[in-house]
């Protein structure tokens, strides 16, 4: 545990640093309004970094969270606009898909023996394609008024969708890491044979996971449409890549059995901080792209050398 | 055997009646098509009202220094290379307006958006814009509105009520009339073609396809349209829609159609590593560099387009001329510089001007 602390508390100075230095070169930066908005912004890919944390914990990737966000965006439009359902129905029956789409993603893993990136990375295609087949590669537009307050209104002062995700991301605290099921995500992701004859029901728990992972993707469809106020079918392509890349840098190891839900908020924060805070500070896009990756790197090396006498 | 025969029945009424069941070309959007009349009389304009956004609350801009963000819709290609090339052309001739161009790295909206927004928190008095989509790009653009800053579309347009003032490079009607006829000029009145566009949901290219398949379906009936393939705006992707379309219709495919600059120059690479240079015509939208090679060795005969510099060079003077008030709701023409004054089209849209067809006599005093 004092390991595991380790890595979250270096990145959390880090974010600390980020922000006083980001705060200094834009006083538009610390200002509650753009911090409200840029947890807006960080809400979609948070939502699928955040259960993506337990995937990744118990040594596994899905890498067609992406995918199940397309999907599911077309097939609200297509649930509403064209099938005539009333849209909250529409948004219910999204997430029931998205939760199958994951479902499917751990019966293969589980059941056929697949890896987790080839299973996901078919799987990645596979739910693309069948939504830009549905969609027809038409948009849905025109949605109701008040469908827009999850994506760009508020509750209190705070977006809407931003309490969402805190609401998440405390449950999926709690439960990586004080309940029996966090134990056995952990006791996959260290050993897996040994979780198994520890009695462990190890593919259920899995099947369990990935369908989480497909809910998470599918909650974060809903807000992305409602946010951009329209449906398409190439919507999401890369989520995936961002949400590993905060789970990651928040000190998930990728070989499972390591992580946590606070590392993997900070690292989501610093990505956030460091794509806006770059761009107001006069940084154009592609430079704070190098940045980034410069940072992903730089982290998990610092992270290593304190832990040059553990074991990964 | 009959069980074969009647499934092999049942298949081939199957696919005959899915081929006649997808008579629309597919790539068009469904918006109402007004194409142009065949020998090329001009449409009379109809009067419409201005229908743009107005800024909240924008500070007097008149004369003043201003400083303007210019956001395409991805950055690091020839076209978008030379609009911004434009809109800094256009901000040194008027010494009172510095523009910087900063894009999303790939035709994505959502980074887009994302990039909008920090530039309205930022706070820049104008922002230029190629829109990914229509409507995802539209909230973020009313903020910078209710933010007050002065919102100008170029290229690829927005809800109009997002933004206050659109320049358009060419009509939808007359880039479909000047694409198909200078098709059925090269392979004839009944041949077969196919097209490359970027996605389905790109605004331009459904509008184009959509009053393409209305204008061919009016001026040039027998012509006969194969498929639509979407290729992003990816070189490779776009080469290998092109040979994949060139392999699977043999020789009944005539002609290919490039909807974006990067598909056009792609699929006559395509066409000239096939060997078909001659029996498949490549017409599209490109820029004249991209296309030099293939026009010189006599693969392409014809290149469709607007000049994107001067596309660039006349946002920037709409911006300004919006910023200082004398672009007002209701006006009919707008002075760009050396472009001269160019005319209000659709309530809210400034017209750049005809497109224009590059050929092997005129491509060699093109560098963009």
């Amino acid at each position: 545990m004092r390991k595991l602390l380790r890595h979250e508390t270096i990145l959390a100075v880090l974010v600390v640093l980020a922000l006083i230095v980001l705060a200094s070169q834009s006083d538009k930066f610390f200002t509650l309004d753009n911090i409200l908005n840029q947890g807006r912004l960080m809400t979609e890919v948070g939502l699928i970094a955040v259960i993506m944390t337990f995937v990744i914990v118990t040594g596994g990737i899905d890498l067609s969270v992406g995918s199940i966000l397309g999907l599911v965006a077309i097939l609200i439009g297509v649930f509403w606009k064209n099938m005539g359902l009333p849209l909250p129905m529409a948004i219910g029956l999204g997430l029931v898909v998205g939760t199958f789409a994951g479902f499917i993603n751990g019966i293969i893993i589980t059941r056929f023996r697949v890896p987790p990136l080839i299973a996901t990375l078919g799987t990645l295609a596979l739910y693309r394609g069948i939504a830009e087949g549905i969609s027809e590669a038409r948009s849905v537009r025109g949605y109701p008024d008040w469908f827009f307050v999850l994506g760009q209104g508020q509750v209190l002062g705070v977006p809407t969708q931003l309490w969402l995700f805190g609401i998440v991301a405390v449950i999926a605290a709690i439960v990586l890491g004080y309940t029996t099921w966090g134990r056995a995500t952990y006791a996959i992701g260290s050993n897996e044979t040994a979780a198994r004859f520890s009695g462990l029901r190890v593919d259920w728990i899995k099947i369990a996971i990935y369908s989480s992972s497909g809910f998470a993707a599918a909650l974060a469809a809903a807000i992305f449409v409602s946010r951009v106020s329209t449906t398409r079918s190439d919507m999401g392509a890369g989520v995936e890549l961002d949400a590993i890349t905060a789970v990651v840098l928040g000190g998930t190891s990728i070989f499972g059995g390591r992580g946590t839900i606070v590392g993997t908020v900070l690292g989501l924060i610093l990505i956030q901080a460091l794509k806006n805070g770059l761009s107001l500070a006069g940084v154009k896009s592609d430079g704070t792209i190098v940045l980034i990756g410069a940072v992903l790197i730089l982290t998990i090396l610092i992270s290593n050398l304190f832990h040059r006498n553990g074991n990964r | 055997m009959l069980r074969t025969s009647l499934a092999v029945l049942a298949v081939l009424s199957l696919s005959t009646s899915l081929v006649q069941a997808q008579s629309a070309w597919t790539g068009g959007d469904d918006l109402p098509t007004s194409p142009l009349a065949c020998d090329g009389t001009p449409a009379t304009p109809v009067a419409k009202p201005y229908d743009g956004g107005v800024p909240t609350n924008a500070p007097d801009r008149n004369g003043k220094q201003i400083t303007a963000v210019d956001v395409p819709k991805l950055i690091g290609i020839g076209y978008f290379d030379a609009t911004s090339k434009g809109i800094a052309e256009a901000a040194a001739e008027l010494g009172n307006m510095t523009a910087t161009t900063d894009g999303p790295t790939e035709a994505n909206i959502d980074d887009q958006i994302t990039l909008i927004d920090n530039y309205v928190t930022k706070g820049v008095d104008g922002i230029l814009f190629a829109a990914n989509d229509p409507v995802a790009i539209a909230p973020v653009l009313k903020k910078a509105l209710a933010a007050g800053i002065n919102v100008v579309g170029y290229d690829a347009n927005s809800e109009p009520d997002a933004r206050q003032w659109f320049v358009n490079q060419a009509e939808f009607n007359g880039i479909a009339k000047t694409m198909i006829d200078s098709l059925a000029a090269e392979v004839g009145e009944d041949a077969s073609f196919a097209i490359v566009t970027s996605t389905f949901t790109t605004p331009n290219q459904a509008r184009w396809i959509a009053e393409m398949a209305a204008y061919a379906a009016a001026c040039h009936p027998n012509l006969k349209w194969l498929e639509t393939v979407e290729a992003q705006e990816d070189n490779i992707l776009s080469f290998n829609q092109a040979n994949t379309l060139i392999n699977k219709h043999g020789d009944d495919l005539k002609g290919i159609l490039g909807m974006t600059s990067v598909a056009t120059p792609a699929a006559a690479d395509a066409v000239t590593q096939a060997g078909k240079c001659g029996s498949i015509a490549v017409v599209g939208l490109a820029t004249p560099n991209a296309m030099k090679p293939y026009v010189e060795s006599d693969c392409v005969k014809s290149v469709v387009l607007w000049n994107p510099v001067d596309l660039g060079y006349a946002a920037a003077y709409v911006l300004r001329a919006t910023a200082d008030g004398t672009l007002k709701p209701g006006d009919t023409t707008v002075k760009a510089g050396k472009l001269g004054d160019l005319s209000v089209i659709n309530g809210s849209e400034i017209l750049l001007g005809a497109p224009f067809v590059f050929t092997k006599d005129n491509i060699g005093g093109f560098n963009f």
